[in-house]
């Protein structure tokens, strides 16, 4: 066998904790298990940018996850029917024609991983002070338009989620 | 060895913020106390409620003191004594505390219990209120050291403390770090007199002690963050920098535990409406001053 | 044949399908938000793999998952408003209700 480096059997063991967690979410009957489940699986997912030395990236994906997917938990509490998952309720529908798509997507997207030839691998990564520094630099330099663009998305996206969450006002008073 | 140190450190730093506590509460000086309470609470019997998420039940106090011990290994109590020096230590410092939350979800929803319940989902709505508190102020620390290494941070403090140089993003993230640790004014989470103890009710025995070591040694965690990123670390006059990283500390843990005896609690809904419409635009407003004043000041 | 790519690759692309498996057959909104989750998640985890292997000294790479990790967080708080006006005015957000425009 092969001697596989540390930073391979990171990135497959965290790989493999986050695949695993993305099935459980879609698996267990409890709904608040099923949110902290992809919040783990995210978890995974930074912990695997960290793997891949993009240290940034990894702490910040840790980070805002673990706030998005606990906010996720209280609309599942809100929203869904059972979320003890006592009742073991089954709530899915067209069953085979998802699996097999997600079947077909799996395998053609490991198909064109598998066969592509990627081009010449690189060879050494910077380090994190300067990979930070480097990409604060883009940010407000070369892809300023980008972020601009994105700051003023996020704006929209926070003012239109606040106006349509808004409870109506009642218009006939006496 | 790093490591066992910084470990025994915040044990002893645990303590002493049980003393602290106790000192604020009663006014007496009792050292014993602490540590006879944590074996009465070990050998009490523990009580499961029934029909309880086994998994959250279980890995919450667990994950409150993994995740404040995780927030503590990036912060530099000496020149030469942190754990891992992480690029992106200021950064780290919130991803490891915001797990906080992820267990007090868990420690509310697993009991079964309503208390519990209502005790979890009132501190998301206190992060909601804290959370850009948190991150802003530390934005600002950072523009001015240029770097998210702990130790720059520090050692950018070496003429005038950040206390002084933004006193304004002090204050914000006194107040979130209050928040985040749930201490009173803001404890709405375990509120005794209101909730039967919130999150903490349904736990006993030694899932109880390890809930309120991890809180003590998050509160520990919060006062070093504050005292590295706007007390400036080691640094000081006379004594050696250890010393003077442990009077900063204790002096931050007291008065975030004294702040708590004269305020009362904060509505949740008075909590949101003066961080959304008072603090981020203050926040905001210190990001804003302080890249004037790095720009001015060389 | 690039065989450092694979783990990463081979975890992106199990990601996105069982993300697909899950917003195509799920019938509540926010668990089809969570299979969505899942599927930015698999791409974010290819551009880092990229990123990382091929051009590590391009941060522009880094930005693009940035990108992504914004549109994450704006999809999700748009979709929950629109779940939370639906819930007020039919009582809940199951998709076999929403099948036609009116009401």
């Amino acid at each position: 066998m092969a001697m596989i480096s540390a930073q391979t059997f990171f990135i497959s063991f965290f790989g493999l904790a986050a695949v695993w967690f993305g099935v459980v979410v879609f698996r267990t009957h409890s709904m608040m298990r099923s949110a902290l489940a992809l919040l783990f699986s995210q978890t995974a997912i930074g912990a695997m940018f960290i793997g891949m030395q993009a240290e940034f990236l990894g702490v910040l994906q840790i980070m805002m996850m673990a706030t998005e997917m606990s906010i996720m938990a209280i609309f599942m509490v809100m929203f869904m029917m059972d979320p003890g998952g006592l009742g073991k309720m089954d709530m899915t529908h067209q069953k085979r024609l998802s699996v097999i798509t997600g079947l077909v997507a799996f395998v053609a997207i490991v198909a064109v991983a598998v066969f592509t030839d990627w081009g010449p691998l690189a060879g050494s990564v910077p380090d994190s002070a300067q990979q930070t520094e480097d990409l604060g630099l883009e940010l407000m330099g070369r892809s300023m338009l980008i972020f601009e663009t994105a700051g003023l998305t996020l704006l929209t996206a926070m003012i239109a989620a606040t106006a349509v969450a808004v409870e109506p006002i009642k218009r006939n008073r006496d | 060895m790093t490591t066992a140190l910084i470990l025994l450190l915040l044990a002893v730093g645990a303590y002493l913020v049980a003393v602290i506590e106790a000192w604020t509460v009663s006014g007496r000086w009792q050292l014993a106390a602490p540590i006879t309470a944590g074996i009465a609470l070990l050998g009490r019997e523990s009580i499961v409620p029934r029909k309880l998420d086994r998994v959250f039940f279980e890995v919450a106090p667990v994950l409150l003191l993994i995740s404040a011990l995780l927030a503590a290994t990036v912060l530099p109590l000496t020149p030469g004594l942190i754990i891992t020096d992480l690029a992106t230590g200021a950064l780290f410092i919130n991803a490891a505390l915001v797990y906080v939350l992820v267990a007090l979800l868990m420690a509310g929803w697993g009991p079964n219990g309503a208390y519990a319940m209502i005790g979890g989902w009132r501190f998301l709505g206190q992060l909601i209120a804290y959370a850009m508190l948190i991150v802003m102020p530390v934005t600002a620390v950072a523009m001015r050291a240029e770097s998210l290494l702990t130790t720059q941070i520090v050692t950018s403090q070496a003429d005038l403390w950040n206390i002084l140089y933004q006193p304004l993003g002090f204050v914000l993230f006194f107040v979130a770090a209050m928040a985040l640790a749930f201490l009173p004014p803001f404890d709405l989470t375990t509120a005794t007199s209101e909730l039967a103890g919130g999150v903490e009710a349904e736990y006993s025995g030694v899932r109880l002690a390890v809930f309120r070591l991890g809180r003590l040694v998050l509160v520990i965690t919060l006062a070093a963050t504050t005292v590295v990123f706007y007390l400036g670390g080691w640094q000081g006059p006379w004594l050696p920098p250890w010393a003077w990283s442990a009077i900063k500390i204790l002096a931050v843990t007291a008065l975030m535990l004294l702040a708590g005896r004269v305020l009362p609690r904060i509505r949740e809904a008075d909590l949101l409406n003066l961080c959304w419409k008072l603090g981020i635009p203050l926040a905001l407003l210190n990001i804003f001053v302080v890249g004037l004043q790095v720009l001015v000041w060389p | 044949m690039t065989p450092e790519l694979f783990p990463a690759l081979i975890t992106g692309a199990a990601l996105f399908g069982i993300g697909i498996y899950g917003a195509l057959s799920q019938t509540n909104l926010v668990m089809l938000l969570m299979g969505v989750e899942l599927i930015l998640a698999g791409a974010m985890v290819n551009l880092v793999a990229f990123w990382h292997h091929l051009h590590p000294d391009t941060p522009a790479g880094q930005m693009f998952v940035l990108i992504v990790m914004t549109v994450m967080a704006v999809e999700m708080a748009v979709g929950f408003g629109v779940a939370i006006a639906r819930f007020r005015a039919i009582g809940s957000v199951e998709m076999e209700e929403a099948a036609e425009l009116k009401g």
